[in-house]
């Protein structure tokens, strides 16, 4: 089955004579509605088959309207369709149609529907490709809202296998149906039927099939992500696939034999399994150990590479630029500081701590002073806060005390950042000469303006305290708004 | 760092110190022996825990400077070296020198018994006049181990000077003055009280970082990486 039938999906219509079923069933399948609705008549004759179809069909197909809003609240997905596709059961249709019809009272109804509703859930976007948008369109809108342990399969190609793989499925279970079907309608025309042999051999193709089926679905989810829920109802799957193969294969050996003969073939293959698996876990282990050590050693590198390339663009390009300028000691030391502090924020950065608190300011401010005046500034902080707009001014008449400590102080200049309950405090230190501020021209404004105005703006105080030993700027804001700073010292 | 001039009575500066470097960089340990001051003479070098604690307890200095980060021994580095050498507590002093800015490192060796923590970028003057400051039992601050102290103790004085899990007000001060940069002989003149009265303070200062069983000192260290 290579070739995909474009049919509309299978929704019931609204033109209806009960609820909608035939008309929709007739649209689905491209047959004349008559001909559909008295093929529904002449089954529900033939023992009730088609009153049960009938039923089931109304209870799992949605409306068109239903369909319609399905579809929109989760979009299509080629990849899990069962989790994110409405059961639509378009490929439901012909197999209970059949064996529906020929065997009504044999193949109750509740036995089919459960994998078949299932089992074809899954799979409506491979009927019906216009249920969803363009055939491309359910990629896009689909992953993103897939649980991660299933968009697994990105690309069009793995689509189709999927999609061819399931169409096998369905096939499969649909011969499977037909087969008890058929085999029923012998028993009932008195053909002996060895069931003692073909139920035990359905057992182990059943088990096989469920355990490889959950192979693929494993394999695929693990290329992308390996999620404990999927592993768990993969290793459930597993689980019951092997009891189901080693059921059958116990059950056909033994045949009708007694309990006795039957507890020793299971002790028996007990037995074999232990000694094959005793014989394989030592295998087992080291390939699952060499695969780990592999794994943690491309971690390992990727770690190794990020760094190398990190040392790269900083340090090494550092050292290439300060062996040019080796004359230059000024230009030496600047770039060897600058370096520095690059490295240490890299080393010690830590992602959870957010970057726009005060300190962090205080320190880029500095950083830049020193980038562009080539004197140390030394930033020491007790206390943090966020930012605010009195914060924001702080650090800007933090900034150019630190300007003028390292043009006119010379030498390395120390500030101190210190935030209580009761405000933050700004201290910025020079061992220059000193100079009185009397003596600052009127028209300069660096300190008048920037440092003391600013400060009393917004509601702090700005203090200057020049010796020979040096100057030291002291700036205060308190906590509060309102609180303009007077009686502070 | 430009840990200020540590000036005023530092030891005795007339007599010779004998110092051992433990680096485990050769490149720092032969610039840090051009810088140091001809009255002060290295006895020793190592490199790694196990060479420290050999050539400390064969030499017997007075003062050790010691590399916070060292390889050998249980990973511990310069901790393990000060514990190593219990023996020579009484006579052998050490002052931690350190690369890292990181709290917990540097609270980590003060409270092993360290008497000071000073930057590897220090000048050759001021370690020079820490060594003698460490070596006449005094303690040696840099601004940013008293940020540190600041930081871990808090900023609010204790009622009761002797209280170990905080700073008296006078403590505070000085802690604060030390913070700002300035040298011992500054925060004399500023508090108008002895460098003596000033060494004593930062000696209780370093007794509290030392003793104190404050809990969320090593906490506070640790989630303070970034400092």
């Amino acid at each position: 089955m290579t070739t995909v039938p474009v049919r509309p999906p299978l929704v019931r219509s609204s033109d209806r004579i009960i609820a909608g079923v035939c008309a929709g069933l007739a649209d689905h399948l491209g047959w004349p509605v008559r001909m559909v609705r008295i093929g529904m008549a002449v089954a529900a004759l033939a023992g009730g088959a088609g009153l049960v179809f009938y039923a089931w069909l109304w209870i799992m197909v949605p409306t068109a309207d239903e369909s319609a809003k399905r579809d929109a609240r989760r979009p299509a997905s080629p990849i899990a369709p069962a989790v994110s596709l409405p059961p639509n059961l378009a490929p439901a249709v012909e197999p209970p149609l059949w064996s529906g019809a020929y065997a009504p009272g044999y193949a109750p109804g509740p036995v089919p529907p459960p994998p078949g509703s299932s089992a074809r859930a899954a799979d409506p976007g491979g009927y019906t490709p216009a249920a969803g948008p363009a055939p491309s369109g359910p990629y896009d809108a689909g992953i993103p809202s897939q649980p991660p342990g299933s968009a697994a399969v990105p690309g069009t190609g793995a689509w189709f296998r999927v999609r061819n793989m399931r169409y096998g499925k369905e096939i499969l279970l649909g011969a499977g149906l037909l087969l008890v079907a058929a085999i029923l309608i012998a028993r009932l025309l008195g053909v002996e039927v060895p069931l003692g042999t073909l139920i035990p051999a359905a057992a182990i193709l059943g088990g096989a099939a469920i355990a490889w089926m959950q192979l693929d679905e494993t394999r695929r989810a693990g290329l992308v992500d390996k999620t404990k829920a999927d592993q768990a109802g993969g290793w459930a799957r597993l689980a019951a696939g092997l009891a189901l193969v080693v059921a059958g294969v116990l059950v056909m050996v033994s045949g009708s034999g007694s309990w006795e003969q039957t507890w020793l073939a299971l002790l028996a293959s007990v037995a074999v399994l232990g000694g094959v698996a005793l014989v394989l876990l030592p295998w087992g282990l080291k390939f699952w150990r060499d695969l780990e050590t592999e794994r943690a050693g491309r971690v390992r590198e990727t770690e190794r590479a990020e760094i190398a390339a990190h040392l790269h663009d900083s340090v090494l390009q550092t050292l290439a630029l300060i062996q040019r300028r080796a004359a230059n000691e000024h230009d030496v030391v600047r770039l060897a500081r600058a370096q520095e502090r690059e490295l240490r924020g890299w080393l010690f950065r830590d992602p959870a701590r957010d970057a726009g608190q005060l300190s962090d300011r205080i320190k880029a401010a500095a950083a830049e002073v020193e980038d562009g005046l080539g004197n140390a500034v030394d930033v020491v902080s007790v206390g943090d806060t966020a930012m605010t707009d009195r914060h924001e001014a702080l650090v800007q008449a933090s900034r150019e005390a630190m300007l003028n400590a390292s043009r006119h102080g010379g030498g390395p200049v120390s500030v101190y950042l210190e935030v209580s309950d009761g405000g933050a405090e700004v201290f910025v230190k020079d061992r220059g000469s000193g100079f009185e501020l009397h003596t600052v021209p009127e028209d300069r404004l660096g300190v008048r303006e920037s440092i003391i105005g600013r400060m009393k703006r917004h509601g702090g105080t700005a203090e200057i305290n020049s010796s020979p030993d040096g100057t030291e700027v002291r700036l205060k804001l308190p906590a509060a708004a309102e609180d303009n700073g007077e009686g502070k010292s | 760092m430009s840990t200020p001039a540590l000036d005023g009575r530092a030891g005795d500066p007339g007599r010779t110190v004998r110092v051992v470097i433990v680096d485990d960089h050769a490149i720092f340990r032969s610039g840090l022996k051009a810088d140091l001051d001809p009255r002060i003479e290295v006895v020793g070098e190592a490199g790694t825990v196990e060479q420290a604690i050999e050539v400390i307890g064969r030499t017997r200095p007075e003062v050790v400077l010691l590399d916070v980060h060292l390889p050998g021994g249980l990973g511990g580095g310069g901790r393990e070296v000060i514990a190593g050498s219990a023996a020579l507590r009484g006579t052998t002093k050490f002052l931690a020198l350190s690369v890292s800015d990181a709290a917990e490192d540097v609270v980590a060796v003060i409270r092993a018994g360290a008497r000071g923590y000073v930057t590897k970028t220090i000048s050759g003057a001021e370690i020079t006049d820490a060594v003698y400051r460490v070596a006449g039992g005094d303690a040696v601050f840099s601004p940013r181990l008293a940020g540190f102290v600041l930081d871990a103790f808090g900023t609010a004085p204790a009622d009761i000077a002797d209280e170990l899990d905080k700073l008296s007000a006078r403590e505070l001060e000085v802690m604060r003055l030390i913070a700002r940069g300035y040298s011992y002989k500054e925060v004399a003149k500023e508090l108008f009280i002895s460098i003596k009265t000033v060494e004593t303070h930062v000696s209780a200062v370093l007794r509290k970082l030392q003793l104190s069983s404050r809990h969320e000192l090593t906490k506070w260290a640790a989630e303070r990486r970034l400092l």
